[in-house]
């Protein structure tokens, strides 16, 4: 390079040199000054940014530490405080065949190789169907809800095409309890339960921080859960429901309906059957028979109906007897299953469920009278209750015939849900007042004003009666001792195409305790019972439903902070002496 | 000089030394706070490798000019094979390497060739005749000094060194007195270029970078995490900081790199808008002695030189800070004398270490520096 500059002083002569020279300088310290100002137009642009982030706040984001430190969704919590659905941290098993990036075998050793060793972390994965999606070569998840330590393990297996993303899911660590009363949630969206009642307040960042207490009490839910199925499987029965209800806030302190399923893991075949099983009236595990399916629930409407006539004052005497024979009506006949002799007093009309004295009180009560005290006791509506899936009740309409009038009285001709008659049951035996079911916890104090159906007094005897039914009569074998239960059977044909099924029942045990106080109402219901040893072959309720409810009060009675006391007891001195009891 | 204070110690730059000296322990302190009140493993490393480093600058500032200007090619040509080497390495060891092993040491020629560069250039436009500068001759020996490192640096791949040659070296030339049309078309040329290389140049994590840059609220969990925690850092500091180890960004490890790359968002948050104003100022005043030796310089070798220097040490601040606030794509380059990391001193205390040279060139004609004296 010398070489040119010694070419060009020999061309130019050293004065024009010296004058390039003094240019090249000129220019230089020119373009240094240009220099200075970029760089300090940099240093202000800064200190600019900095004030203004400062003066503005920095951009607000979601990752700000106080919505990082929130649950993804609020948790709810039963009445005590105890988890009923919560959040964790999961991992799924994804499929990435793309993931080597290399254009070869997306897995390291052969599929089937791998199916055996994800086979071995988890027991029920299908290792022939597991080796043929991973020799599809198409991305998916093999698995969901993976514990850290299986993660941990399926990373040891040393298949970059197993990833392993971070989830955040919902977990119920009860299992399928209260499954129907919580629903599940699908890709951060509340389905079926309170889950889908509380949505927006669960997913709320100014609310999800503190967990959402509902009614149920988890024990007492497990409790109603565990007596249910025993004597569901022990009788074949189809399915079964119950619900615990307080009878002077409406709380539903369990709710249950059997078979349910485990919302930690939605089946298909929970939400969904097939046609054929359609038609024959069978319904999806998801659906709550307690909130969303009618029955006709036969004898269990009959203390309804007195309390109903006792009210108005067309029974006054109880010691009355009236015509046991079948009657006549319309051109039918309404009988009593068996033969319980000519005449009866209302007493024993309950005690030994007489569908001919109950038609014939109810006839003397007259249509009108009968049709507002059920309207009063909420059977012609929807049930109240915060769930979304409510059944409406098969209401006879607003005309009732002789005939309507008189089935009425016997639970027939009408359907509502379990929970209705649990509704209905606690006006019954509280003093008189309805009052909705919520799956809200009600503070002391708060509970709503409800309406008085009945007067305080037929209240009373009615609280006599179910007890004397429970002592005397058909409910025997659901008194538990101490316990102080009072209850009404019932067993009600089920209808179907070709009318009533005399080997298809429902039996239905609706049932208070204590009865010289009454706390809670317990509603067991078994659908399609069958006669096995276990109720000694008879399928009414009698001797399916109301042994559930015997079995059940002692567990729950003391959750529920009612004592057994054998010394306490209604006074039912004075009705005692009406009963005779030749009658079998 | 008639002071009590020895001439070899006075007469070193001190315009320069004081903020140099200030930044570094306040860069400690910061250190100190975002390892959790403790001095390992940051703080001590940065305040040793700042001692290390200003002997190798004194040393530097010795040498004589005669001696940088006969190094000038064969160190240029030392580094450029040193590159190769690591492209070598990186491709037998059967990834992307950015640094070479020898022994206890590790070397990363490309910090090396940023002061490189700029010492071939300035050479080379030293001996170019002035007439010259307005000719392809003038362009196209130093396109190829530039372009030779600047792809060997792409294919590591380290698109911020790469940038900062690239800058450096321009500005290099800018000085020279290249015609000032050949720049303006350069750039026009740029602002075409960019997004072709855009689509064909940058690898899918880069792309991402630059994208994300553009609108990181786009995607504030993923690629935009860094800048959008770096500007809440930033904005929680407010006007005077939440105060010495309280910052929750980075302690709570919110901020990424909270000691290096990040560094400054690190001290925003603690020490707020004064803080900034402080570390900014430390830069102007170091920047400005740098720009001044550059100006005094006695010919056009030494000023190219110092010019060269200062550019490289204005690279490294101002995409930093850009960074941090946003305003630059998310490229890896650390904060001079604050971040953590022993390259990027090494080579910001060289490019001092040139400028004290020359600065050293400008006052004494024959002394020595302070260890030649």
């Amino acid at each position: 390079m010398n070489a040119y500059a010694i070419d060009s002083m020999v061309a130019a002569g050293p004065l024009r040199v010296a004058n390039k020279r003094l240019e090249a300088l000129l220019v230089a310290r020119m373009r240094a000054l240009l220099l200075m100002p970029a760089f300090g137009l940099v240093a202000v642009v800064a200190l600019m940014r900095i004030a203004s982030f400062g003066v503005l706040g920095a951009p607000d984001t979601p990752m700000s530490m106080e919505q990082r430190l929130l649950p993804p969704r609020g948790e709810i919590t039963d009445r005590n405080g105890l988890p009923l659905a919560r959040n964790y941290d999961a991992f799924a098993l994804w499929y990435n065949p793309t993931a080597m990036k290399d254009g070869g075998s997306p897995l390291v050793h052969r599929p089937e190789e791998v199916a055996a060793k994800l086979a071995a972390i988890f027991p029920e994965l299908d290792q022939a169907d597991v080796a043929a999606r991973l020799a599809s070569g198409r991305a998916q998840y093999l698995r969901r809800r993976l514990l850290p330590e299986e993660a941990n393990r399926v990373f040891d297996i040393g298949e970059p095409a197993l990833e392993l993303p971070a989830e955040k899911d919902r977990f119920y660590p009860q299992g399928s309890m209260a499954a129907h009363v919580l629903g599940y949630v699908k890709d951060g969206v509340g389905h079926l339960g309170m889950e889908s009642v509380l949505n927006d307040r669960l997913t709320d960042s100014s609310l999800r921080g503190e967990p959402t207490a509902i009614a149920l009490d988890l024990r007492v839910q497990g409790a109603l859960e565990d007596e249910l199925n025993k004597g569901m499987l022990s009788v074949n029965a189809r399915g079964a429901a119950g619900v615990v209800l307080d009878v002077d806030t409406g709380e539903v302190i369990a709710m249950a309906s059997l078979p349910a399923f485990d919302p930690n893991d939605i089946k298909t075949s929970d939400l969904m059957i097939s046609d054929a099983e359609a038609k024959l009236g069978r319904t999806p595990r998801v659906f709550n028979s307690v909130t969303n399916q009618v029955y006709e629930l036969g004898s269990t409407f009959k203390p309804l109906t007195v309390a109903a006539a006792i009210d108005a004052g067309i029974v006054r005497d109880l010691s009355l007897r009236y015509d046991a024979k079948p009657v006549k009506v319309a051109g039918r006949t309404l009988a009593d299953s068996h033969n319980l002799g000519d005449t009866l007093n209302v007493p024993e009309a309950l005690i030994h469920s007489s569908n001919t004295v109950t038609a014939r009180v109810a006839d003397k009560l007259g249509p009108e009278r009968l049709r507002d005290t059920m309207r009063a006791l909420g059977l012609a509506e929807r049930p109240y209750i915060e769930l979304p899936a409510r059944g409406a009740p098969i209401w006879p309409g607003e005309k009732w015939s002789r005939v309507t009038t008189m089935t009425v009285s016997y639970g027939h001709g009408i359907a509502v849900t379990p929970l209705h008659l649990a509704s209905a049951y606690a006006a019954l035996v509280n003093g008189g007042v309805w009052r909705p079911a919520t799956l809200y916890k009600v503070e002391p104090g708060k509970e709503p004003a409800g309406r008085r159906v009945f007067k305080e007094d037929t209240s009373a005897r009615m609280r006599q009666l179910l007890r004397m039914i429970a002592v005397y009569g058909t409910g025997q074998s659901a008194d538990a001792p101490g316990y102080r239960v009072g209850g009404k059977t019932g067993s009600a044909e089920k209808p179907s195409a070709g009318g009533y099924r005399k080997k298809l029942l429902v039996s239905t045990f609706a049932a208070a305790f204590p009865m010289d106080n009454p706390r809670y109402v317990v509603v067991a219901m078994l659908d399609e019972p069958k006669g096995t040893t276990a109720s000694s072959f008879q399928r009414t309720a009698a001797w399916n439903a109301a042994p559930i409810v015997g079995k059940l009060i002692p567990r729950i009675g003391p959750l529920l902070d009612v004592r057994p006391d054998l010394s306490r007891d209604i006074d039912i001195s004075d009705l005692r002496p009406l009963i005779r009891s030749d009658i079998k | 000089m008639s002071s009590i204070i020895p001439s070899p110690i006075a007469r070193q730059p001190w315009a320069m030394l004081t903020p140099l000296i200030l930044l570094t322990f306040f860069g400690a302190a910061v250190l100190y706070s975002a390892a959790g009140g403790k001095f390992s493993p940051f703080a001590d490393t940065h305040l040793l490798r700042f001692a290390i480093t200003m002997v190798m600058a004194l040393i530097i500032a010795s040498m004589p000019r005669d001696f940088v200007k006969l190094m000038a090619y064969p160190g240029y040509i030392i580094v450029l094979l040193l590159l190769v080497a690591v492209e070598a390495a990186g491709s037998l060891g059967g990834g992307s390497q950015r640094w070479l092993e020898v022994g206890p040491i590790r070397i990363q020629p490309s910090e090396l060739m940023k002061p490189a560069v700029a010492l071939a250039l300035a050479r080379f436009y030293d001996t170019l005749p002035t007439g010259m500068i307005g000719s392809w001759r003038a362009l196209l020996p130093a396109g190829v000094i530039i372009a030779l490192p600047v792809l060997l640096v792409l294919m590591q791949p380290d698109l911020g060194t790469a940038l900062a040659i690239l800058f450096s070296g321009a500005v290099v030339m800018f000085l020279a007195g290249l015609p000032m049309s050949w720049f303006l078309s350069a750039g026009a040329l740029g602002a075409v270029a960019v997004p072709l290389a855009y689509s064909f140049a940058l690898k899918p994590y880069q792309q991402r970078r630059v994208t994300t840059f553009l609108d990181p609220e786009s995607d504030p969990l993923g690629s935009g995490y860094h800048i959008t925690q770096s500007k809440i850092a930033i904005g929680s500091g407010g006007f005077s900081g939440k105060g010495f180890n309280e910052g929750s960004q980075s302690h709570l490890q919110y901020l990424p790199e909270p000691h290096t790359d990040f560094v400054f968002a690190t001290m925003a948050e603690e020490w707020g808008f004064l803080g900034g104003l402080f570390v900014i100022v430390c830069f102007g005043l170091i920047l400005a002695w740098g720009l001044s030796v550059a100006r005094n310089a006695q010919n056009r070798f030494d000023r190219l030189l110092a010019a060269g220097m200062v550019a490289t040490m204005f690279f490294y601040i101002a995409i930093n800070l850009m960074m941090v606030m946003g305003m630059a794509p998310v490229v890896g380059i650390p904060l001079p004398f604050m971040s953590h990391g022993g390259s990027s001193m090494l080579t910001n205390m060289m490019c001092l270490g040139v400028l004290m040279m020359v600065y050293r060139w400008n006052t004494q004609r024959h002394g020595g520096g302070l260890l030649s004296s």
